[in-house]
This record gives C-alpha cells, sequence and structure tokens, in this order.
C-alpha cells in the first residue's frame, strides 16, 4: 500500500493537469450514462407514477379495446360486484385552454368517478372546498378529510371540477375561479370546487390533475352512454390470479380484463427502441472517456520507465508493477465516477427536456419529471465504469509489467521507432468490416437491432484500426503542407511517424466519435430529407383543421357535425376527409387504429404505397369491406405484408381485416392500421373525427379560407386551421427538436475527444522537452515550435476526419438500413448532407488545430535550461 | 598549465570574449556558484581545450560561450556583440548562424534521418530543400556517413552518431564549435577518429573550436588548455 501511495498517488497528483483531463473525460462519460438512464427512466416513470397514483387500491381493470366500455354493458357486468367492489371510471388527457391564445394549452388528466363507489379506490385529501361555513373549510384545511356526503356535495353541479392545489397555485386560480379546457372544437368552462394536497391521483404529472363527477365529466367530454374502464378492488376473499382468470373467462366478447400494471409494460415496450438507441448513443461518451484513461496510464508507464526498472531491480515483482499501474486506473476511474454520478443528475435535467418533447409527441403524455440519483445509478456507473477503465488501462500496465530492470534503467523504448506500414491492422480492419457485413443482415433480436448494433461497433473498431495504418501512410507521403511550412511540416510528420502507437489510442476516439457524428448527420439528413419527400407527397390538402390544439398524444375530442358542415359549405371547399384514431392493445404493445374516408383520400389525397404494386386499387376495393392499411412500421414490427389477414381487438371481440396495402409513414413508430370509417363505425364507434383535412378549389386561396372558415365559426367554437405550409413547417420542427439530443449526445463525444486529442499533443510536447531544447540549441526559433506542433495538430485533425468521414458513411448505412429499420420500421433514402459535412469538417479541422495551442505556447517557452540538466 | 605551448592570439582577431563571467544557480534555498569571474578569449581558428575535474564549471562556461545562457554578471561579447543586450530570439538566430555544438551523448533528434539532423540548422535558416540536400551531401561526405543518410539516430554506432552530430554543428559553417566531451562516449579509435575530424574541420574552415574535456589525449591536440577548478580559471597563464 505504501508503494502505490508513492509511486502512484504522488504521481497523479503531482500530474495535476492529466489527472484532471483523464477524470473529467470519465466524469462526463459517466454524466452522460446516468442523465440519459435518468431521461429514459423518466418517460416510463412519469407514465408508472401516474400509473400508481391514479390506481390507488385497483387490482384489475376491465376495458374495451380503444373506444371504452359501453354504459348498457355495465348492467350485464352487475356479477363483477361478488369479487369486490366496482368502480366505472373515466380517464381523459384534456387540454387546459391557455391565458395566451397562441401558448400550447397544457395537459390536464381528468378522472370522472362515482363518487359513492370511488371513495374505497382512491386517497383524496383536501386542502380547500367551497363551502359556505367557515369553521368547516377551517377544519378541512386542517385535516384534509371529508365526509362522503360533503364530497357529494361539491360535485352536484355539472360544471364543478376538483383541481390539485399545485396546479391551482401554478395558474393563479383559487377555489370558486373558472378554468377552461378544451374539448374537440368547443370550450367546457367549469368552476373550481375544491383543491386536492399532494397525495394520491393529485401527485399525477406534477399535479396537472381534475376530478369529476362521472356523469359531468361524461357531458363535458363528450363520452355520453361510455367509461373508459371499470376498476376493481377485490375482496380479501380473491386471490388476484384466480380472479382475473374467472373474470376474463366470463367478460363477453370485446371486454377484457387486466392488471393496472400492464399498462405501464405496454409504454415500455412502445419505449424501448428510443431507449436502447439513446443508451447506445451515451456509451459513446464513456468510451470515449475511457480512451483517455488508457493515454494517462500509457503516459505514467513511458515517462517513468526508469522507475519501473529502480522497482524492478530491487526485486519488485511483474504483478506488483501490473496492479500499480492498474491502480492508477482504478483511482481516476473511481474519482470520475464520484464526480461523474452528480454530474449525470445534473445533467438528466436537460436530457429530460430534451427528450420530453419527443416522448410525449409520440408516446405517452406525460410529465416527465427528472427523477434523482438513485443507489441503482450509483452502483451502475461503478459497475460499469470502473471495470472498463481497467480493462481500458490493462494493456499498458501489462506493458509496464514486461518491461526487464535494464531496458527500463536505460530507458529503452519503443516510443521512437519509426512505424512501418502495420500489415496486420489492414488485416484485422479488413475482417472486422465483413464481420459487419455479416452482422447486418442479422434478424432483429426481441425486436431490438443487436446485430444491427454489434455491425457498427465492428465498422467503428476497423475504422479505429485504420488509424495508425493512416498515420503510418502519411509519413511516406509529402503534403501540401511542406510547401508553406517545410521544415515545420518535416518535424512535425517526424514527430507523429514516431509516435503512432501512442497517438492511436487518442485519435481512434476521435475518429470514433467524428465517424458517429458523421453517421448520425447523415441519418438524421436522410430523415429529413425521407420526411420532407414524405410530407410533399402525402400532405395534399389544404388545410388542416383540429380541435384542441396539443399532444396529439392526448385526447382531443371530435369535431361537431354542425362544425364540419360550416367549413362544407364554404365557398371553395370540393372535398374533407376526417380522421380519428385511439391507441388498441396489439401483441404486448399499443398500436394507433385510424380511420378516414378512403374515397375523399382516393380521390384527392395521396398516400405513398410500398406494397402492393398496385395499392390504389386494393385500397379503393377496401372501401366498406373489412380491409385496412397498415403502416410499414406495422408490417415490419409484426412482419405483415399486403394479402395478410390481421386480427384486431374490438368492443365486439376479435375482428379479422385483410391488409390490402402497406404505405410508408413517419407520423409514429407505434404501427398504424388504417380503416374506412365506415369500417371503423361498424366495429368500434361511430365517432367524430378529431382531424379534418379540407380539399379547395384551384382559384381558392388556402390563407383566405382559413380567415373566412374561422369568422363562420365565430368564438363560440375553438378549432385550429393549419395551411399545408404552416403544417409542413410544425412537422419539421417537431422532427428538429427529436434529433436535439442526439447532436447534443455527439457534441459531448466529440468535445471529450478533443479533450484527448490536446492532452496527447501536450503528453508528447512534454515528453519530447528535451528534443525541443535541441532544436532550440540549433537554431529553432519559438515560432517553428510552435508551428510544428499546430501542424501535428492539424495532420491529426486531417487524418482523424478523413478516417470518421469514411467509417462515418458506413455506419450511416448501417443505422440507416440496420438499425432504423429494426428499431422503428421505418424506411429511409439515403441522402448526404454534404453542406453540413463540409461545415462541421472546417470546424473540427479548425478545433483540433485549436487544441494544439496550448501545448504548442507550452512548447515554445522551454529554454534552454531544460538541456543544461541533462 | 597547458601541455602544448601557447599559441600566440595577439595577432588574431578575437571572436569570443567571455569578461569576468560569474554564474550561480538556485538549489532549494541556497545560491550555488558554477563560474567565478572567469575571463576567456576566443581568437578566430582557435583551438582552446577546457580541462578540469567534474563540475568544475567546465560546461557553465561553454554554455555561456555558445549562447545557452546567460551570466550571472559580467559579460559575454560574440564578435564585439554584447549577448546579455540580445532577446531569447536574437540568441537563438545566433546560435543558428554563428555556433555549432558538439555534445557527449550526441543530441540528435531521435525522429529525423541523418540527412534531416545534419540538414536542420540550414533548414531552420529558411534555405531551400535543394540547397540543403546538397550542402548535406557534401558534409556526409567529409565526414563519411555518405551510406547512412537515410538511417535514423538510433541505427547509427556512437562514431556515426557522433560523426553526424558534427556535420550537423558545422554545415552552417559557424565562427564557433563548442564541444562538450565529444569523445566522452566513444571507445579509443572512434575517439581519436572525432577528434581528427574536428581538427581537420578547424584547418579547413578556420572556425574556432572550444572543447571541454578530461581526456589529456584530446586536451594535447588542441591549441591552448585551460584548466579550471571550483568555477575559477587556474590557469596561470591566463
Amino acid at each position: 500500500m505504501s508503494l502505490f501511495r508513492w509511486f502512484i498517488i504522488r504521481h497523479v497528483r503531482r500530474e495535476r493537469l492529466r489527472s484532471v483531463v483523464t477524470v473529467g473525460g470519465v466524469a462526463i462519460g459517466i454524466a452522460v450514462v446516468v442523465a440519459i438512464r435518468l431521461a429514459n427512466e423518466s418517460s416510463v416513470r412519469g407514465f408508472e407514477v401516474s400509473l400508481e397514483a391514479l390506481s390507488g387500491h385497483v387490482s384489475l381493470e376491465v376495458t374495451s379495446p380503444g373506444v371504452g366500455v359501453d354504459e348498457d354493458r355495465l348492467a350485464e357486468l352487475s356479477w363483477l360486484r361478488t369479487f369486490g367492489q366496482v368502480s366505472p371510471i373515466i380517464d381523459s388527457d384534456i387540454l387546459v385552454r391557455p391565458a395566451d391564445a397562441d401558448a400550447r394549452g397544457e395537459l390536464l388528466r381528468v378522472l370522472g368517478v362515482d363518487i359513492l363507489r370511488d371513495w374505497p379506490f382512491r386517497d383524496y385529501r383536501f386542502v380547500d372546498n367551497l363551502v359556505d361555513n367557515d369553521d368547516e373549510r377551517e377544519r378541512v384545511r386542517s385535516t384534509g378529510s371529508i365526509t362522503t356526503q360533503e364530497f357529494l356535495s361539491l360535485l352536484t353541479d355539472p360544471d364543478a371540477i376538483i383541481l390539485t392545489k399545485a396546479f391551482a397555485d401554478r395558474h393563479g386560480l383559487t377555489v370558486g375561479s373558472r378554468v377552461e379546457l378544451l374539448v374537440g372544437d368547443h370550450i367546457v368552462v367549469l368552476v373550481i370546487r375544491g383543491l386536492l394536497g399532494n397525495d394520491g391521483p393529485a401527485q399525477v404529472s406534477d399535479g396537472n390533475f381534475a376530478l369529476m363527477d362521472i356523469a359531468a365529466a361524461q357531458l363535458a367530454l363528450g363520452r355520453l352512454g361510455t367509461v373508459d374502464r371499470v376498476d376493481i378492488q377485490l375482496d380479501e376473499s380473491h386471490v388476484i390470479d384466480r380472479a382475473e382468470r374467472e373474470i376474463a373467462d366470463r367478460l363477453p366478447a370485446g371486454l377484457s380484463v387486466q392488471r393496472p400494471e400492464r399498462r405501464g409494460a405496454q409504454v415500455e415496450t412502445m419505449l424501448a427502441a428510443f431507449h436502447f438507441n439513446l443508451t447506445a448513443l451515451s456509451y459513446i461518451a464513456l468510451l470515449v472517456g475511457l480512451f483517455l484513461v488508457y493515454n494517462a496510464v500509457t503516459v505514467s508507464v513511458i515517462s517513468r520507465r526508469a522507475e519501473i526498472g529502480m522497482l524492478r531491480t530491487v526485486g519488485t515483482s511483474r504483478s506488483t508493477i501490473l496492479w500499480l499501474f492498474l491502480g492508477e486506473a482504478l483511482v481516476l476511474s473511481l474519482i470520475g465516477c464520484v464526480v461523474g454520478v452528480p454530474l449525470g443528475g445534473l445533467l438528466a435535467r436537460v436530457a429530460v427536456e430534451m427528450t420530453a418533447s419527443t416522448v410525449s409527441t409520440f408516446w405517452v403524455a406525460e410529465a416527465a419529471t427528472v427523477p434523482a440519483v438513485g443507489v441503482a445509478d450509483v452502483l451502475l456507473s461503478f459497475a460499469i465504469g470502473v471495470p472498463l477503465a481497467l480493462a481500458a488501462a490493462f494493456l499498458p500496465a501489462y506493458e509496464a509489467a514486461r518491461l526487464t530492470p535494464l531496458a527500463a534503467v536505460r530507458g529503452q523504448t519503443d516510443l521512437f521507432v519509426r512505424a512501418r506500414l502495420p500489415r496486420r491492422y489492414v488485416v484485422s480492419a479488413l475482417a472486422l468490416f465483413m464481420l459487419a457485413g455479416v452482422f447486418s443482415v442479422q434478424p432483429p433480436v426481441s425486436g431490438l437491432p443487436m446485430y444491427g448494433l454489434a455491425a457498427a461497433l465492428a465498422v467503428v473498431g476497423g475504422g479505429a484500426l485504420l488509424v495508425p495504418v493512416a498515420l503510418s501512410l502519411l509519413q511516406r507521403i509529402r503534403h501540401p503542407l511542406d510547401r508553406c511550412v517545410a521544415v515545420e511540416a518535416m518535424l512535425a510528420r517526424a514527430n507523429l511517424a514516431a509516435a503512432i502507437r501512442r497517438l492511436s489510442i487518442s485519435v481512434s476516439a476521435l475518429v470514433v466519435s467524428l465517424a458517429m457524428m458523421v453517421a448520425i448527420a447523415i441519418m438524421i439528413g436522410s430523415f429529413r430529407e425521407t420526411v420532407v419527400y414524405w410530407i410533399e407527397q402525402t400532405l395534399q390538402a389544404d388545410l388542416f383543421i383540429s380541435g384542441a390544439r396539443g399532444s396529439p398524444v392526448g385526447d382531443r375530442g371530435g369535431i361537431a357535425v354542425d362544425v364540419e358542415q360550416v367549413i362544407v359549405e364554404y365557398p371553395g371547399v370540393t372535398a374533407i376527409d376526417g380522421f380519428r384514431s385511439i391507441n388498441v392493445p396489439y401483441r404486448e404493445s399499443m398500436i394507433i387504429v385510424g380511420a378516414g374516408r378512403f374515397d375523399v383520400l382516393m380521390a384527392h389525397g395521396n398516400l405513398l404505397f410500398k406494397s402492393p404494386s398496385d395499392s390504389r386499387t386494393a385500397m379503393t376495393r377496401a372501401v366498406g369491406r373489412d380491409a385496412v392499411v397498415v403502416s410499414e412500421s406495422f408490417s415490419l414490427r409484426y412482419d405483415t405484408q399486403a394479402g395478410d389477414r390481421i386480427e384486431l381487438p374490438t368492443p365486439n371481440g376479435p375482428q379479422r381485416f385483410d391488409v390490402a396495402a402497406v404505405y410508408f409513414d413517419y407520423s409514429s413508430d407505434r404501427g398504424l392500421v388504417v380503416m374506412d370509417e365506415a369500417v371503423f363505425a361498424r366495429h368500434y364507434d361511430e365517432r367524430r373525427p378529431s382531424r379534418l383535412t379540407v380539399y379547395l378549389d384551384e382559384g381558392t386561396d388556402p390563407r383566405v379560407a382559413r380567415e373566412g372558415i374561422l369568422a363562420s365559426l365565430g368564438s363560440t367554437g375553438r378549432i385550429f386551421v393549419n395551411t399545408n405550409a404552416t403544417l409542413r413547417r410544425q412537422v419539421l420542427e417537431v422532427f428538429d427538436s427529436t434529433f436535439a439530443i442526439t447532436y447534443a449526445l455527439e457534441g459531448i463525444a466529440i468535445f471529450v475527444s478533443m479533450f484527448g486529442v490536446a492532452s496527447t499533443l501536450l503528453t508528447l510536447a512534454l515528453e519530447r522537452r528535451r528534443d525541443m531544447t535541441l532544436l532550440r540549441l540549433v537554431g529553432a526559433e519559438q515560432h517553428h515550435l510552435r508551428r510544428m506542433i499546430m501542424v501535428e495538430a492539424g495532420i491529426l485533425g486531417f487524418v482523424s476526419l478523413g478516417i470518421g468521414l469514411v467509417v462515418g458513411v458506413v455506419l450511416s448505412l448501417i443505422l440507416i438500413f440496420v438499425i432504423n429499420v429494426q428499431s422503428f420500421g421505418w424506411t429511409i433514402q439515403f441522402h448526404l448532407p454534404i453542406l453540413f459535412l463540409a461545415q462541421s469538417s472546417l470546424v473540427i479541422l479548425v478545433a483540433t488545430v485549436l487544441a494544439g495551442l496550448y501545448p504548442a505556447r507550452l512548447a515554445s517557452q522551454l529554454s534552454m535550461a531544460d538541456l543544461r540538466e541533462e | 598549465m597547458s601541455s602544448n605551448p601557447p599559441i600566440p592570439t595577439s595577432d588574431r582577431k578575437p571572436v569570443l570574449d567571455a569578461l569576468d563571467v560569474s554564474k550561480s544557480y538556485q538549489r532549494g534555498d541556497q545560491f550555488v556558484s558554477a563560474l567565478r569571474a572567469v575571463t576567456l578569449r576566443v581568437s578566430v581558428g582557435e583551438l582552446i581545450a577546457i580541462v578540469g575535474p567534474s563540475g568544475c564549471g567546465k560546461s557553465t562556461l561553454l554554455h555561456l560561450c555558445g549562447a545557452m545562457d546567460r551570466p550571472s554578471q559580467g559579460i559575454v561579447r560574440f564578435k564585439g556583440e554584447d549577448l546579455g543586450a540580445l532577446s531569447d530570439d536574437e540568441l537563438t538566430r545566433l546560435r543558428r548562424q554563428q555556433v555549432g555544438f558538439v555534445f557527449q551523448s550526441f543530441n540528435l533528434l531521435p525522429t529525423l534521418s541523418v540527412a534531416q539532423n545534419i540538414g536542420l540548422p540550414l533548414l531552420l535558416g529558411g534555405q531551400t530543400e535543394k540547397a540543403v540536400t546538397r550542402a548535406v551531401e557534401v558534409m556526409a561526405d567529409r565526414v563519411g556517413l555518405s551510406a547512412r543518410l537515410d538511417h535514423l539516430p538510433q541505427q547509427l554506432s556512437g562514431g556515426e552518431a557522433q560523426r553526424a552530430a558534427i556535420a550537423r554543428a558545422v554545415i552552417h559553417r559557424p565562427s564557433v564549435l563548442i564541444a562538450d566531451e565529444p569523445t566522452g562516449n566513444l571507445d579509443s579509435e572512434n575517439g581519436v577518429r572525432v577528434l581528427e575530424l574536428l581538427v581537420r574541420l578547424n584547418r579547413e574552415s578556420n572556425t574556432s573550436i572550444v572543447l571541454a574535456t578530461h581526456d589529456e589525449y584530446v586536451a594535447t591536440r588542441m591549441g591552448r588548455v585551460v584548466h579550471m577548478r571550483d568555477g575559477q580559471v587556474v590557469d596561470p597563464e591566463l
């Protein structure tokens, strides 16, 4: 232990800059991993917290796929009471009308309950209520308790609503205030009758929770005649497994029973691919951090060969030397983890902000809260960071252990060996590239692109192996730099050629980050181009009308017949299509079942079909029949082709549908099944469409029509009308915000690897102090040394970028055609974002040259004293 | 005390004058005096050996003469110019143009080939690659390294490495060659070859040579010998 303290700890403290850079690299890597883990957790956790809070003491729930349970059928379900308490529920995400007309509405989870029945299911604690008696209000404030009768009286009015204190405080509302909900195309005005404390269901989504009487909720939300589900609280005499089986056996067709937790599992399944890809990306930052550990230990070994020789001479065993240097990696990685975990907690806020809108746009409408760093996160960080750091340090530590006392004391080093073209690297790189090819054609494992990821890793590994080859080739060829800075270029190339082994690691780290950046830029660029093309082809309508604007995951409510009638009668309107959608459970996940007017779509609109070749005919034939068109993501995810038959759950039991065609769709990766509205009405319900697409005459200006329609509707209704141009812009805005996190993660990886290159250049400069002093002796001026280091940095940037670009393009092919297809089921057309790549290449080159500034400054300040001391 | 009779230098123009120079270093809290009021004049084409035990200040005196360091006290004049008045870059330029160095441990740059090492002062001086290549070939021929130009320093024998170092030290035709124990790391045969080479170069190009050595034989081959002890010149003749 003393030896470790003297030999390693003192050294780590003495080499402060290098230690700080290495610890910083590991810390950032760990922080990114923790942050993404927490961000991923937040999206599922937000849903699960809501689920738990809302579930209360619910054991089982009876649901009907997508459309809720018809109240007429509740009478048939009276036998459910033999299992315990039963409570019908309305459960919906509704938008609150914002004070600012242009702002996005905030989602409120509205629970409509039958108070008398629901009392035992959930805990409601009041902090304020609307009663005349002051003493009574004070009692409620102090105890939170309220009698059933009092509760009932709070919700007797159809316009009564109970909110949470948290929500009310945020919006400056009090008991007695009015609150406006946007339901479909109209506004529902309600009066706050009481406020709930932060307990039970009120904890949902940061307090965005509202309680209503079930009848009032049905009326306000346009759900007369249905409930969303029936909650069951089993008597103590029933065992849940057995009760679930018994209820399932007795339920009529179209109804199913499940535990509330299952909805959480479905959300996890939906988000799995998104989370998997983010996690994979986060590990790149960690990988780059580990390169720094390798770098630090290698430098430590090289700069201390004489000391190692001395230790070996006085009898220190090889294994002790090995453990000493592994110990250095251990110390650095432990400190890195200790710093990284809380840093990850802080970064998580940013990551959650960046992912929350994506998650709520595409999957679940839940307010994402940042979970605190838990014991599991801490343990995971150490369990990943420390062993990987030890693995990274093993090679240099092993090299130190292999040193003979004589070689070490004599300072024999392989640092200054002119590298030959390392053939084995070329062969290994080629082997890895071939392996990547084999992996690329393998199918996904449990819906996750495991082989795709392995192929990407193989390509990255192959690219890293090309670094020494490229550096070796570079010293053989003359390049343009020689003409302008001949002597500096000569010295720089000679220096780099002599340090290929050392440089390869940190340059590889930069290559890996750059390749990932290039690949992701190409993938996102390609995706964007594909989406732009898709929008151009499919968004043919002139106006897009929806009810309350907000998250598409939330229930928007339908657009009333009279509103549609106003639009139909507006001059210049030639056709209207209506679209409604519901979430339907399908094979352990949730898909979207939608319905539109196929005849209008065929006559005026357009879909991009993937198969069969005569899709339009097939779709025309599907009108009125039990036939559907499915999105490409549904087709790939559930291995369904045109001509197949699928079985969808409906309120009347499972129903088989012919798949008429597969079409391209980039609006959701969950899988979309679309049928004609008449078929939907037959199997599900006759709900009004939540979105209308309006086709105008050629001579009608969409902007004028938009204003005209809004004016015709007057101020009573509230609908949103987008022209084709604004909707396209909005789609691309959502697209860009979705990928912001991807760029952020890549930016971090590149930042860390730049650190790596700067630290390597600095290390090399320090190691070559003597040589540089010699140069000064034979007449090199300060500017010669400065330029020499800058040229070295530039060459490293050039090599990294060159390999990074090539490997990045290959990697992008894997991302686009393997990982993306297997994760999300989207076909993306390859597109090279040349301008972006050119701009970022320039930035990277400048940044690498800048990374050489400090080492260059340091080198130019060396004095003759260094040589005198020899 | 010199083994040869002193060569009269009064007729020759001085190239280097160290006047009453002292040099001290700080080691922790203490000041160590490495040179104490030393005066040395080097004339054009002169061969001077500085001898004395380890730590007597030989190398320090050479560093001051070679514009590698500045004295704590006293003046060093190079061709009449006070080195103390020159900036760091001016001193560098002076070394590049007027001074050559040869060290016991050769001090070749390990990453450069022999040719690149030899041509370095000319390249740094801004000469064209073509001119440098020609000069290197001529110089390599003079020192007998024509066949080793593409080798790296670690591929050379000790004698070859020192000849390469000498070639680098004189390729720019310096006025003064500073040699610190140039034969110290060589066997006797190579030592003699290196010494003969230095003497030949002195004769051919009239370069002044100031050489520090422990070796009496080496000292006898020089024109003048200066003895030092404890940071001072002890030769009564000076």
